[in-house]
């Protein structure tokens, strides 16, 4: 059966077209990934916090509230990159927030990032100006001016943004415990309020007093305000933090991290862990087993003894013991599932071989006077080769089962974000105690899918093998 | 004779697994400089019981001093520290072998003792429980209904089932637990999500053994669906493979009643294969009740290892691939034992 035959053979069955189609999917999937993605993203950015603080902590997707009820409120970045002062020494930003839910933001921030300065330090105020017209100056920080040895210019916050976390700041409460007594005639102390941050911006005192707040809905107008005093003075970014309670495609996890970028992060590590390990132990399973059945004797004898030991030794707790030894990396997990990943196959393989080596064919390519090894990896090896292929196919969900397994574990690689890490840590936190189902379900989901793929392509291998290569197991 | 021949053949064979993981482990531990590190750690460990214990009586801190150094150098010897790791080689391999394993440095056993040994086996019953119950109903349930597919073998049943199988092979035990503790712990709120009793436990013996049966419903639920797919799939295609032989057919024949061909004829032949299918299937399940367990809080083997990765407790996590590897030894013999009661042709040739 040629090359062509066996594909279209594949293609006829439902479970074959399911399988490629799904393989098409998951390798496209793959590519874009690699190419859009960082190479250092599990540990530049997947496991640095600092990237993902802005972000609401253990938030379903914004999808969610199809299911919830609309009680979400969106998270609304407000970001400018503010271009070099010219002549301008005051600058002024205003962004524009649509209110109209019943309950308040989840948290607010805001960082600015690469301040330089030549002269004085500049100072930068954040203002809201609310639907009913009040005004609250939520922040105010002059820069912190030149140490005695700086030399000019000054620069502040170049590598890490300063990130006011508003909702808790003491300046904040400071500033909405005086708004309160001066507006609505209401003593409270600022640290009564901590807590309360958003329901007093975006709301007003109801009737019940005991600072207790309604709602008020509208526009709200967050103005931010920068002070420079050189005209060369100069301000990098911006960010202004409206926290919703549900993010993005895929939700956040208890650390705010996008899982929809960690599980897309996830496709071309499985795909890699799956192909490599069954690739490589394929490659030696198969070569072992013509060898020991086409050479025999002593070779032969040796081989099969090995090879028995060998697939008797239970991988996954000789797995978890190495890698604990070892140190947590994904190739090492690769290659200890190679090194245990071949003996099944060259056994099945050898009685094969038996077979085939007493055929006619091995018999007449003898007598045309080829050497052995053209024998066994032409033509013993051409004929076994569907096989194989299919014995491939169902190895690789096993390799990416068992990394997920050891990931579960906790013994994942830390700078290669996978599924398994993904529901691991969903998993220590709680997540499936808090009923977190965006962060437990899908990386299952997706195991799931990634190895049914391989096991699919399986079940549509089937019928273009010759079954007479099928021998069953005595 | 042959029997004999065969058994020993097949003991020798599994005795060499045992000496292959043994070996590994050993090699592994003592190259990565890991059986310094423990075997130091218990050194200093008892220098500072014998170090209170001599403060007491010698007063003169510089004689004190040198009792200890002899002290410690005739420990470190005892131990082998004096000699290189691939020197010692032998005594690890004794150590392992007649299961001296040491003490855990933080886990203990449930009344507090640091002996990994006994942390262990009194962990072992309750893995026991949970895999060989899940094995025998799978056992049971897959021979059932395979044997029903394979007389309706295209029906729509059928094929329901090879798809599951396929979908099965792909299901990892662990996310299928965590999936039924979120159906029925959280939203049915039927059974418990872990542990082994209920806090706290019910004082009569009897109504703990149900409260201990009611939380192993999930974690045995979770084995048997794990694996119920693939094993009444090889049920079905065995026996089918052999309702195709011509003797089945001159049994039907010969006018003996469906029951009897099913049992005497089909299972009895194909029993053999089936065996060794539930044998390669064991090693899944042993490896599947780590993550089994882990996933229910289950406190059997499995769930110490996960404990001893966190802790990053060696000497448990030595103890625990080799027991585990023991098991599976073990058991796999048992079974090839029944395999040679099963298959009369190797018993009489």
């Amino acid at each position: 059966m040629d090359t062509k035959d066996f594909l279209t053979t594949m293609l006829r069955s439902g479970s074959g077209k399911a399988g490629v189609a799904l393989l098409f999917i998951i390798v496209v999937t793959s590519i874009s990934v690699v190419l859009l993605f960082p190479m250092d993203f599990g540990s530049k950015s997947w496991n640095n916090p600092a990237v993902w603080a802005d972000n609401p902590k253990s938030a379903p997707p914004f999808w969610a509230e199809l299911f919830m009820g609309n009680n979400s409120i969106a998270h609304t970045v407000f970001e400018v990159s503010p271009r070099q002062t010219q002549d301008k020494l005051m600058e002024h930003y205003s962004f524009p927030y649509e209110y109209n839910r019943n309950i308040p933001p989840t948290f607010t921030t805001l960082s600015f990032t690469d301040i330089t300065f030549h002269n004085r330090p500049p100072s930068i105020e954040l203002n809201v100006i609310r639907p009913d017209g009040r005004e609250i100056v939520l922040y105010q920080q002059v820069i912190r001016g030149p140490r005695p040895d700086e030399i000019s210019p000054y620069k502040r916050f170049e590598e890490t943004p300063l990130r006011v976390f508003l909702t808790s700041e003491s300046k904040t409460l400071v500033s909405l415990s005086d708004f309160l007594e001066a507006e609505f005639d209401l003593k409270s102390s600022p640290e009564e309020l901590s807590g309360l941050v958003e329901q007093i911006i975006f709301g007003q005192p109801s009737d019940e007093g005991n600072l207790k707040f309604v709602p008020l809905k509208g526009v709200y107008d967050f103005q931010i305000l920068s002070y420079m005093n050189d005209p060369h003075d100069s301000l990098g970014k911006l960010k202004l933090v409206i926290g919703g309670n549900s993010f993005g495609f895929m939700g956040t996890d208890s650390a705010g991290r996008d899982l929809a970028l960690g599980l897309l992060f996830g496709f071309p590590v499985a795909l890699i862990i799956g192909l490599a390990t069954s690739i490589f132990a394929t490659a030696i399973g198969a070569t072992l087993g013509i060898i020991s059945g086409f050479k025999g004797n002593k070779t032969d004898v040796i081989i099969q003894r090995f090879s028995d030991i060998w697939s008797n030794v239970p991988l996954l707790p000789i797995l978890i013991f190495l890698i604990f030894i070892l140190g947590q990396k994904l190739w090492v997990v690769v290659v200890i599932m190679i090194l245990f990943g071949w003996p099944g196959l060259t056994i099945v393989v050898r009685t094969m071989v038996l077979q085939i080596r007493t055929g006619q064919l091995v018999e007449a390519t003898k007598a045309l006077g080829a050497s052995n090894t053209r024998i066994m990896f032409r033509h013993i090896l051409f004929q076994i080769a569907p096989f194989v292929l299919a014995q491939m196919m169902f190895f690789t969900p096993a390799a990416i089962l068992a990394e997920a397994g050891l990931s579960f574990l906790g013994l994942g690689d830390p700078s290669i974000p996978t599924w398994g890490q993904i529901l691991e840590s969903g998993f220590r936190t709680g997540a499936v105690y808090l009923g977190y189902w965006w962060w437990i379900m899908p990386p299952g989901v997706l195991i799931v899918i990634t190895a049914m793929t391989f096991v699919l392509i399986t079940l549509g291998l089937e019928p273009a093998i010759n079954p007479k290569l099928r021998l069953e197991k005595q | 004779m042959s029997l004999g021949i065969t058994l020993t053949g097949r003991a020798l064979s599994l005795f060499g697994v045992l000496i292959v993981v043994l070996f590994m482990l050993v090699v592994a531990l003592g190259a990565t400089g890991f059986s310094d590190r423990i075997l130091g750690a218990i050194v200093n460990e008892e220098m500072r019981g014998i170090r209170e214990g001599l403060a007491q009586t010698i007063r003169n801190p510089d004689e004190l001093e040198q009792v200890l150094n002899t002290q410690r150098e005739e420990r470190e010897k005892l131990y082998g520290l004096d000699k290189k790791w691939h020197q010692r080689l032998p005594d690890m391999l004794w150590r392992l072998m007649v299961l001296d394993l040491g003490e855990a440095r933080t886990l203990r056993s449930f009344d507090g003792s640091p002996k990994v040994i006994t942390i262990v086996l009194e962990r072992l019953p309750y893995t026991m429980i949970l895999i060989t119950t899940a094995s025998i109903i799978t056992a049971v349930a897959g021979l059932a209904i395979g044997v029903k597919l394979a007389t309706n073998v295209g029906s729509k049943i059928d094929r329901i089932v090879s798809y599951m199988s396929a979908v099965s092979y792909a299901l990892p035990a662990w996310w299928t637990g965590i999936l039924l503790i979120l159906i029925f712990a959280f939203q049915l709120r039927l059974l418990p999500s872990g542990g082994l009793h209920s806090t706290p436990p019910p004082e009569h013996t009897l109504l703990r053994l149900v409260d201990l049966i009611y939380h192993a419903i999930l974690p045995i639920m979770t084995l048997v669906l794990v694996s119920l797919g693939a094993w009444t799939y090889t049920v079905r295609t065995m026996v089918l493979n052999t309702a195709q032989e011509f003797f089945i057919t001159v049994a039907r024949a010969k006018g003996l009643s469906e029951r009897k061909v099913t049992l005497k004829y089909i299972l009895r032949v194909a029993a053999p294969p089936l065996v060794t299918n539930l044998v390669l299937g064991l090693a899944a399940s042993l490896g599947g009740s780590i993550l089994t367990e882990t996933v229910f809080n289950w406190p059997g083997m499995g769930r110490l290892y996960y404990d001893a990765i966190l802790a990053a407790d060696e000497a448990v996590i030595v103890a625990l691939t080799f027991i585990f590897a023991l098991l599976y030894v073990t058991a796999r013999f048992v079974l090839e034992v029944l395999y040679l009661i099963l298959d009369p042709r190797i018993r009489y040739s």
